[in-house]
């Protein structure tokens, strides 16, 4: 049986491989897009299909990979980037001075590393996602250099890549990605963070109607010291086809060069101290009416589409921060000896080791999974995925930076030793590209809506009382009770997971299934006032994150033993031990959700929440106090 | 028993009690003026002759009626005592009491303070190792504690029950214990136990050893005591929104307190329109006395700036607050609740969030099943816009906080404002002076009345 199915998932990945194989070259003669995998376009709905209670499996199996000669292609550039990064980039003294050196900046730029994604012609690297994600991996050993990039390239330019027409494209691009343009993402504003109608910034047509006149200020804007090119958001007045005059956001390309624009003096930071953060302001800078992305009053997309697109490669620069940082603390917990035994040998210092792998690995899954997913051809909407990326490997870093700093003990606390410097780096991640919180609403809420048009006529028809669905409800209640037996296919015949991970796919399975009825009740119960029930959507988006990472751990261990990768055993060890665990966290997080479930203590801590912010003040009286 | 209907003891008691009020002249010249003194003793004795007939029919309602079917029955209520009492004082029948009294009276000429009713205390403690007259003499002190200031003093409410003769009344055996010992001394401290409640004065380890050592572990004052230790504590902090013991006296600082209690919000910001100007040189007393003191919260201010000028606002007042025994009035600027058809409820601008969605275009509703509010017929009131206080509350006044507003309110520069004012008082009134208090007192329950 094992033998079998094991032959049967190689085949499955052999033919996979071969497919892209052929595909690549088939893509490399598009011109817009060389490094897309061609195959049939469709629509990417794996995580909000998990809503629904089912797995699709086409979407996640197998692992994604790149082609033989992209990997050569890849390994040449990273090479140079490598050695670039452990020679000539001094984390240390870009800290303390909060500034990247010029010739620091000059040496990225010869890399190419100021526009990876820019495709060719327009003189950039051309990099797939999958392909960008694995050099980030590498910048990520600098979290400055890694936000100054990113605040370039993944959001600043991004708006001119993905929705810029042809004039537009032609005329920044180039002097973009070879790094002699900066790019800054202007959208966040002293009353604005998620809320666009708080945004103040305006544009208003000038007299002759060639130019906008922009006036506002930007707050917490990366690169904005050191920018010559703004993609920036603000209001326009629009006329609709009913005639009424509306305040919608537009976005604007700015040069510096426009005038009118300033910068705040940078802001002093915790971490990322090296990148360039501060106020922009704008007054009354003219704005040539072709440089508008988009349409006028069209920027609320643009700008959603550049937040969501940017998100997914927080994953890979996380573990690349992880890997680097295992390395680090392994060495000391080798060396470092109490009592004629050396730290390794503790069990509590072996876990937090353990911990670290499990999560990196995870980590590393998740982004190259969404990655490749987002690689296919077509416009694949894979934000869902991304934002949980972005949700588990920011909080994954932080709480494994922690525990490397609890392994060096006293010398995590120490400025002399770069340690400190990763925790201080790595807390922005939860933070900034929006919140993790804002992220988790934005992921449960999403894949309540796709399950709840689905969902709503059968729903409507139970709360009516049509006795035909509720008896058929009921029968399939029982019939799970009495002998329930979860199958989408993983494994068996056409099963696409390797037999040694034949339990946890098992797991993966009856979680995804209870999942889609507890999916179904909380609909049942809230409907749309879902929005308001921010507790019950934050376990949501945890068990969705959690079903997402355990899908992406077994798609590529599998993979990895099935084409007998080195060290394939390791990974199926961390796949089994991470998903048993994601297992029971995932049904506890279900039994939460149950109605009147004794677990749930969501009214009281609310309660709590309320008479503490109610006084705004710790509320209870200290200990020591006493009435008589 | 300290109790007798013996005339002769009386009369002993009378002159002991001259003594007393000898001693506690400390101001008079060294030999003393044997006129006062004889007049003093004369008075003294005239009224408790004339007492004595009461005193005797009286005496049986004043005890406890010890029985042993009741050991533990509740002293007498106190309400027939405090009748006796105030019967007494008017019809002149309890004169024992009024003399008393006037050990405090004569002790209060020079000042009404802690220390001369300590001094009253020390001095009748001192003149008699056996107190003789301690039951009358506390009566007679928790009467004139509220004169003298100290009713909330719990040193003098020791200082009172350590009057009390030590170990005297503790019961020894199980008879004494079963029936009420000394009825008229232990109803006596349960009194002045009584009376720190009602003034809410919590008594301390000290209160507790002084009962011990008069009344024993199982006396009812110590009962008293136990049941007062066990519900004060637990009422001290029950009020969420404490009002200070001590109002601030600046009445400025008094309004600014009343304002933001009634605001309820700690956003609302305090503003004072008109500070009360200190020179006296041009108009007098009455222009150190203007102002007016104003609270407006953001939320309060956005709701104003969306209102309808064509509507009008309404100035609104007086209302009375009472924080503990002062009352103050404060105005309101509100507007009326917006008619049905110009409510117009904004629908959620798809393009608001750059994260998520605000809302869910689905058709369910929330289940009946989780649907945990209230059902609950509300009653529209219209918004409420900003609070005051004033010096006073004369149009003229008033629209000095409106055009105060409208600095920050620009929208009440073009909104008609109504005064809708009750003729009220003149002033913010503290209660401070007891001699006040009283047509203070009609006035408010004439103001409650309207």
């Amino acid at each position: 049986m094992s033998l079998n199915g094991l032959f049967r998932v190689s085949r499955a990945v052999k033919s996979g491989g071969k497919l892209l194989n052929k595909t690549c070259g088939v893509g490399s003669t598009d011109s817009q897009s060389p490094r897309f995998f061609r195959t049939h376009p469709r629509s990417l709905v794996y995580a909000k299909d998990l809503f629904l209670g089912n797995i699709a499996k086409k979407e996640v199996f197998p692992y994604p990979e790149i082609s033989n000669e992209e990997l050569d292609e890849l390994n040449q550039l990273v090479a140079p980037v490598e050695k670039f990064f452990s020679e000539d980039v001094d984390s240390k003294k870009i800290d303390e001075e909060a500034k990247i050196p010029p010739e620091t900046m000059s040496g990225l730029k010869e890399l190419g590393l100021f526009g990876m994604q820019v495709p060719e012609e327009y003189g950039g690297l051309g990099l797939s996602n999958t392909m960008y994600a694995r050099l980030v991996e590498i910048i990520s050993l600098d979290a400055a250099i890694t936000v100054t990039l990113a605040a370039h390239q993944a959001i600043g330019l991004k708006g001119i890549l993905i929705a810029g027409n042809e004039e537009q494209k032609a005329r920044y691009l180039p002097k973009l990605s070879s790094g002699e343009h900066v790019a800054a993402f202007c959208l966040t504003e002293p009353a604005s963070g998620s809320d666009a109608a708080s945004i103040q910034a305006r544009g208003t047509p000038s007299k002759d109607g060639k130019h906008f006149l922009l006036n506002g200020s930007k707050i917490w804007i990366s690169n904005g010291g050191i920018a010559d090119v703004f993609t920036v958001f603000a209001r326009t007045e629009v006329v609709d086809k009913d005639g009424n005059t509306k305040d919608n956001i537009s976005a604007f390309i700015v040069e510096r060069a426009f005038g009118g624009i300033t910068s705040g003096k940078p802001e002093d930071k915790m971490g990322i101290r090296g990148s360039n953060t501060c106020e922009v302001h704008f007054e009354n800078t003219p704005v040539p009416i072709e440089n508008v992305i988009g349409e006028v009053g069209g920027g609320f997309k643009v700008a959603m589409n550049i937040l969501n697109s940017g998100r997914f490669s927080m994953g890979s620069v996380s573990a690349g921060m992880i890997k680097k940082l295992i390395e680090l603390t392994a060495e000391y917990a080798g060396t470092r000896k109490q009592f004629n035994k050396s730290l390794a040998e503790f069990g509590m210092i072996q876990e937090k080791f353990a911990l670290m792998a499990q999560k990196a690995y995870v980590m590393e899954s998740m982004a190259y999974l969404t990655a490749g997913m987002m690689d296919r051809p077509g416009v694949p909407d894979c934000s869902v995925e991304a934002a949980m990326v972005k949700i588990f490997s920011s909080e994954g870093a932080w709480v494994c930076v922690s525990e490397a700093l609890q392994v060096l003990g006293g010398l995590g606390y120490i400025k002399d030793y770069p340690y400190e410097r990763y925790l201080r780096d790595c807390r922005i991640l939860p933070i900034f590209e929006g919140t993790n919180e804002i992220l988790r609403v934005y992921v449960a809420l999403t894949g309540m809506q796709y399950a709840g048009k689905i969902l709503t006529g059968k729903i409507m028809d139970m709360k009516k009382g049509n006795l035909g669905v509720v008896l058929e409800m009921l029968g399939k209640r029982l019939r799970d009770t009495v002998n329930k037996k979860v199958d989408f296919g993983l494994m068996g015949k056409d099963g696409v997971v390797h037999p040694s991970l034949m339990e946890n796919s098992k797991k993966l399975e009856e979680n995804v299934y209870s999942f889609g009825t507890t999916v179904e009740s909380l609909l049942y119960r809230f409907g749309k006032t879902i929005v308001d029930e921010q507790l019950v959507l934050k376990r949501v988006a945890d068990i969705v994150i959690n079903l997402y990472t355990m899908t992406a751990v077994l798609s590529r261990a599998s993979r990895s033993i099935s084409i007998g990768l080195r060290n394939h055993d390791h990974e199926v060890l961390i796949a089994n031990t991470f998903c048993a665990e994601a297992y029971f966290q995932n049904n506890y997080l279900m039994a939460q959700l149950e109605k009147n479930s004794p677990e749930n203590n969501d009214d009281s801590i609310k309660k709590i929440a309320m008479q503490v912010l109610e006084k705004r003040a710790y509320v209870c009286s200290h200990p020591l106090d006493r009435t008589f | 028993m300290v109790r007798t209907t013996c005339p002769a003891m009386n009369c002993t008691r009378s002159l002991l009690l001259a003594r007393v009020l000898a001693a506690l002249a400390p101001r008079s010249p060294a030999p003393r003026s044997p006129s006062a003194l004889h007049t003093a003793s004369a008075g003294l004795f005239r009224s408790k002759h004339a007492s004595l007939g009461q005193r005797a029919t009286r005496l049986p309602s004043r005890c406890f009626h010890s029985s042993a079917r009741r050991p533990d029955a509740k002293p007498a209520p106190s309400s027939e005592r405090s009748d006796q009492e105030g019967e007494s004082s008017h019809t002149g029948a309890g004169k024992t009491l009024v003399t008393y009294e006037d050990l405090f009276e004569r002790a209060a000429r020079d000042s009404r303070t802690k220390a001369t009713f300590t001094r009253v205390l020390e001095v009748f403690c001192k003149e008699d190792v056996r107190r003789r007259g301690h039951v009358e003499f506390i009566y007679a002190a928790l009467k004139k504690m509220p004169e003298f200031g100290v009713e909330g003093d719990l040193s003098v409410y020791n200082k009172l029950l350590d009057v009390f003769p030590k170990e005297v009344f503790v019961p020894r055996n199980y008879i004494q214990r079963m029936f009420n010992h000394y009825p008229r001394q232990q109803e006596c401290g349960v009194q002045l136990l009584e009376h720190m409640e009602n003034y809410g004065v919590m008594p301390n380890v000290e209160t507790k050893v002084l009962l011990v050592q008069i009344f024993g572990e199982k006396g009812h004052p110590m009962r008293k005591y136990q049941r007062l230790m066990y519900w004060f504590p637990r009422f001290k902090h029950v009020n969420p929104y404490p009002v200070p013991r001590e109002l601030p006296r600046d009445p400025v600082d008094l309004a600014r307190l009343s304002l933001q209690r009634i605001a309820g919000d700690l956003d609302a910001r305090v503003t004072v329109y008109e500070m009360p100007s200190t020179d006296l040189s041009e108009c007098g007393e009455d222009s150190s006395r203007l102002y007016v003191v104003g609270i407006q919260s953001p939320d309060q201010q956005t709701l104003l700036s969306k209102h309808n000028p064509e509507r009008p606002v309404f100035v609104e007042g007086p209302f009375p607050l009472w924080l503990r025994k002062t009352c103050v009035y404060y105005y309101t600027l509100r507007a009326d609740p917006l008619p049905p058809e110009e409510k117009v409820e904004e629908p959620v601008d798809p393009e608001r969030s750059f994260f998520y969605p605000l809302e869910l275009d689905l058709d369910l509703d929330r289940d009946l099943g989780d649907d945990d509010d209230f059902d609950v017929d509300e009653v529209e009131e219209g918004p409420v816009f900003a609070l005051c206080m004033a010096s006073s509350g004369d149009q003229a006044t008033l629209s000095k906080w409106i055009s105060g507003l409208q600095e920050t309110n620009p929208i009440l520069g073009r909104t008609p404002t109504v005064f809708r004012l009750n003729s009220g008082p003149q002033e913010i009134q503290t209660s401070s002076e007891p001699e006040r208090k009283e047509d203070q007192d009609l006035l408010q329950s004439r103001k409650m009345t309207q």
